[in-house]
């Protein structure tokens, strides 16, 4: 059993400082000009005094540039994604460990400490330090100009402010009365909670600190509204948009949009080094080019990224495959950690008064469960590579048991037609189709949001199944917003999308998605939109097992110890299990990575996923590194003959 | 003359008013806005959203109003020469639409420079050399360009370009080139990708067009003015250029007024394919997202560009082709 959650961080904070027993530093040959002109400090007076010492699997060399493929302007963020800097962070095994805070220390739950690095520095030179803390929180995130909801939802708990002290300049101190177990998730997550912003930077665009005049100017000049829409557009870590903005991610925008091609730039003050004393990132340079969407697997089989996955979908695997030896780069599988890759969503809180009844019947979503095949799925879709079951966490998960996975997924259409009779749905038409109570054929219309043919392919299977067990399917393909807006009003009866977000959960993640919380849930659009919108709209839920699970849901917030959660958590998988409130399919497809044989330090097997994995973030991109045999502007050469 | 001028000038004004409604309805029509679109997208890659910044958002740029008061909002931001802002980018429009322009104005300019130079020989010549065997052979060819979808062509000859002659796909500079100043090398990077773009894009402009010209040079070439020129022993060259080709180029000054709004948008479906950096694939985008000042303010640039290049070609015809008067252009 694992007992390192985030209550033991303080423990783990006093290992990394203590490896910080740092070696001798090495300048970094692409800054040693700049440093020598003077315009840099050296890099001793660059990393804090106690850096983090990060071990990778192969010590490499610095320099190089890295090339990435993306699909708009607006996916620079995905660098503060892949860069994944955070206060705390997930390691590779899921547990969390400190990075730009040196140590947290936690009490209780609910008294968080973070100790700062004394020494560390923004992208531009000047001090990373508790100030840029205490702007954020009461400059910032209380300005009901800037904020006007109010404070993120991870600073509240069960509704209450926290309390912030800034004891010095390398401490900063949140509590709370009670325990609040979102709080350090949040700030580890790809899109963090940024509970600190560059403060020398953006007061030059607050009413509180800026010349009224000045600023007036600034906002007209930027084509604003007002100070607050500036600030809030500047004030852009995670959209990354602004390349003026200090930061303390590995790599900095330098490119000012709108733009077809980024170029991100060593932070010359990033706060890790590698047990040599090399300062890192190893890669000096990383440029971003745009095209769109559906040209990116032809450009990334054409060797014109160095990395990449984002796009690529398993069905571009043979013809990136075929262009491997050609384009000098090597495709990998990692896994995906989606509970399911694909889940069928019978919706409990549907309109239509007598689908209602029946999808609020257990035993009806037993039987299209034990009426779906999907060896047969997995056989001609995925190459038998996935992992056939229902929609829950994935063995790599603590949590996993193989007991939910296989509950009802056994393809036997004798059981499923015994239990429709059960039911009551006995009398059939001409075709053989069941009927429903009020005479209509059981035809069951599924929709999705016409996005990929996948979705159809798995359906088209699962058709021929129901049929022999008296059940229609009908397909109905529309456009992702309206898919959305007609589940979220009810009008659909079943959906098909991913399954669970997060496969791999630990027992300190909330366990969000297993209960009726938002109406993105397609299994109980109204039942979310209930809690979401606190009783204002929706419906609430009436059946006891979503009452439970909402009943866990809070027992989980209150919990104190990590063994407690991890009960929470096998009690909501096993309603979910028992009660097939989603039909999942086939998980642990496989995302084809695209890794050029010069980029060095990637793994050959990953989990790609977003949260928690940031993609390639959680692997460490900053000690990724490029060897440097191949000359670096390869898409230039004749690639047709280059390799052969 | 001058008359008729002004009273063209003046009746743009309510046409243009009735277009920007008919835009603003569009892309009005279909449910939601541009940040329900966004957060639909986001979650659909996995992706947490911030909603508290949606809302601020939404409230800044006036989502909470009436959609007449956003019509309003935008109209007199054009009259004053501001086109509103851009979700998807966080810009001004003016600023992303600007770097866009040069690069869509240099391919679609090729591209009627390439469909003129190939169409016109060829169209002349299939004129003069009815049914033989070599007018078979180009009209047939003519079909050929006229029937193949062009985003296919695009796709076939990208790979080609790429597998035989090592040029980067789609784009229309080698990545390197992008955000550097303009080199010589930077322009035979432009050139060398340039083709491809310009002959899928004008393959079908130019088989339409060497149609056209067939056939309105196979009218004038039977009239008696021409048998009457060849009997005095006029030159067949000269013949032939001064008065039937003059006759058969009305249709093509009349394109004109299509052709300025086309040189600006490109042809957005074989750059969308092709990932060219013109404003085609923007337009596309922002309609799909709903980012409504993009959207709106480009097309009524478009449709200005329209309107002028309708003006122009009525004047350009009256002046090339005295028997066209202008009361019936008046009347009509």
């Amino acid at each position: 059993m694992r007992r390192l959650g985030f209550f033991f961080l303080a423990v783990l904070g006093a290992i990394a400082s203590a490896r910080a027993e740092a070696p001798p530093l090495k300048e970094t040959p692409d800054l040693a000009p700049a440093v020598k002109r003077g315009e840099l400090p050296p890099v001793e007076k660059r990393v804090p005094s106690a850096p983090l010492v990060t071990t990778p699997a192969e010590m490499g060399t610095p320099g190089g540039e890295l090339r990435l493929l993306m699909g708009g302007a607006k996916d620079t963020r995905l660098m503060v994604v892949y860069g994944y800097t955070r206060l705390v962070r997930y390691t590779p095994a899921y547990e969390l460990e400190p990075d730009i805070a040196q140590s947290i220390d936690v009490e209780d739950g609910r008294r968080f400490t973070i100790h700062l690095r004394p020494g560390h520095k923004w992208s531009d030179g000047k001090p990373f330090t508790a100030e840029d803390f205490r702007y954020w929180y009461e400059d910032v995130a209380s300005n009901p100009k800037l904020s006007p909801s109010g404070l993120p939802e991870a600073l509240l708990s069960e509704g209450e402010k926290p309390k912030v002290e800034f004891p010095d300049a390398h401490t900063v101190r949140y509590s709370w009365t009670k325990p609040n177990p979102l709080f350090l998730p949040a700030l580890a997550g790809p899109y963090p909670l940024f509970i600190y912003c560059p403060a020398h930077y953006l007061k030059q665009f607050h009413a509180k600190y800026a010349d009224a005049k000045v600023l007036a100017d600034r906002v007209t000049e930027a084509g604003q509204r007002n100070w607050a829409a500036l600030h809030n557009k500047l004030d852009a870590q995670y959209r990354n948009d602004n390349p003026e903005l200090p930061t303390l991610e590995p790599w900095v925008l330098k490119t000012r949009p709108p733009s077809d091609r980024f170029v991100f730039t060593r932070n010359p003050f990033f706060h890790r080094i590698d047990p040599a004393g090399v300062q890192l990132p190893y890669i000096d340079q990383v440029t971003m080019g745009i095209a769109d969407a559906k040209i990116i697997p032809a450009k990334t089989g054409a060797g014109e990224s160095d990395l990449q996955a984002r796009y690529l979908r398993f069905d571009n695997y043979t013809f990136l495959k075929e262009a491997e030896s050609r384009n000098n780069y090597t495709v990998r599988l990692w896994r995906t950690a989606p509970g399911s890759q694909l889940a069928l969503y019978p919706d409990l809180t549907v309109n239509d008064p007598v689908w209602r009844k029946l999808l609020r019947d257990v035993r009806f979503r037993r039987a299209l469960s034990l009426a779906t095949n999907r060896h047969k799925i997995n056989q001609v879709i995925y190459y038998g590579l996935a992992i056939e079951g229902q929609n829950t966490v994935l063995p790599q998960s603590p949590l996993y048991d193989a007991k939910f996975r296989e509950a009802w997924a056994k393809f036997d259409a004798d059981a499923a037609n015994k239990l429709l009779d059960e039911i009551g749905l006995k009398e059939r038409n001409d075709d053989g189709t069941r009927l429903l109570s009020d005479g209509r054929p059981l035809q069951i219309i599924v929709e999705n949001a016409g996005e990929s043919t996948e979705q159809s392919d798995n359906l088209e299977l699962i058709r021929d199944d129901w049929r022999d067990v008296g059940i229609e399917l009908f397909t109905k393909p529309s456009q992702l917003k309206v898919f959305h807006l007609r589940a979220f009003a009810g009008e659909t009866i079943m959906s098909i999308d991913k399954g669970f977000e997060n496969g791999l959960p630990t027992a300190d993640m909330p366990p969000l998605e297993l209960a009726p919380v938002t109406q993105q849930q397609l299994e109980w659009p109204k039942w979310g939109q209930y809690y979401e919108t606190k009783h204002q709209a929706g419906e609430a839920p009436d059946i006891p097992a979503a009452e439970k699970l909402l009943a866990l849901l809070r027992t989980w917030f209150d919990s104190k110890t990590h063994e407690e959660r991890r009960q929470v958590w096998q009690e909501m998988l096993g309603i979910h299990a028992d009660q097939v409130f989603t039909i999942g399919l086939v998980a642990g497809v496989q995302q084809p990575v695209v890794v050029s044989n010069r980029l060095h330090n990637v793994p050959v097997g990953g989990v790609y996923n977003w949260d928690p994995g940031a993609h390639f973030g959680i692997y460490h991109t900053e000690t990724f590194w490029l060897a440097s045999d191949a000359p670096t502007a390869a898409s230039d050469l004749p690639n047709g003959k280059k390799a052969q | 003359m001058f008359g008729y001028i002004v009273h063209r000038l003046l009746i743009m004004i309510p046409t243009l008013i009735v277009i920007s409604i008919v835009i603003f309805t569009i892309i009005q029509l279909p449910p939601g806005d541009y940040f329900s679109t966004y957060v639909a997208e986001l979650q659909s890659q996995g992706e947490a959203v911030d909603l508290q910044k949606i809302a601020f958002l939404k409230a800044q740029y006036g989502f909470d109003k009436p959609v007449w008061q956003q019509y309003l909002y935008w109209v007199v931001g054009l009259l004053h020469g501001d086109m509103g802002y851009s979700f998807e980018y966080n810009l001004p429009v003016r600023d992303i639409v600007g770097d866009k322009l040069l690069l869509t104005f240099v391919v679609s300019f090729a591209t009627v420079v390439f469909t003129y130079l190939v169409a016109f020989p060829i169209g002349i010549y299939s004129a003069t050399h009815q049914y033989s065997w070599s007018d078979h052979t180009l009209t047939f060819l003519g079909f050929l360009g006229l029937a193949t979808p062009n985003f296919l062509l695009a796709l076939v000859l990208l790979y080609i370009a790429n597998v035989y002659f090592g040029i980067s796909i789609g784009g229309l500079m080698d990545p390197r080139y992008l955000d550097e100043p303009w080199s010589w090398g930077k322009v035979v990077s432009v050139l060398q990708h340039l083709w491809i773009p310009v002959v899928v894009i004008g393959l079908a402009g130019t088989a339409g067009m060497i149609r056209r010209l067939r056939a309105n040079l196979l009218d004038e070439l039977h009239k008696q003015y021409v048998v009457t020129a060849r009997a005095k022993g006029l030159p067949p060259f000269r013949a032939l250029m001064k008065y039937p080709l003059r006759m058969a180029l009305n249709p093509f000054i009349s394109d004109i007024g299509s052709l300025l709004p086309h040189i600006i948008s490109g042809a957005a479906v074989v750059s969308v394919v092709m990932s060219l950096p013109t404003t085609g694939p923007m337009l596309l985008d922002a309609l799909r997202s709903q980012d409504m000042y993009l959207a709106g303010s480009f097309l009524m640039f478009l449709a200005f560009l329209s309107v002028i290049g309708v003006f122009l070609s009525d004047l350009a015809l009256a002046a090339l082709d005295p028997r066209i008067r202008l009361r019936g252009g008046v009347t009509r």
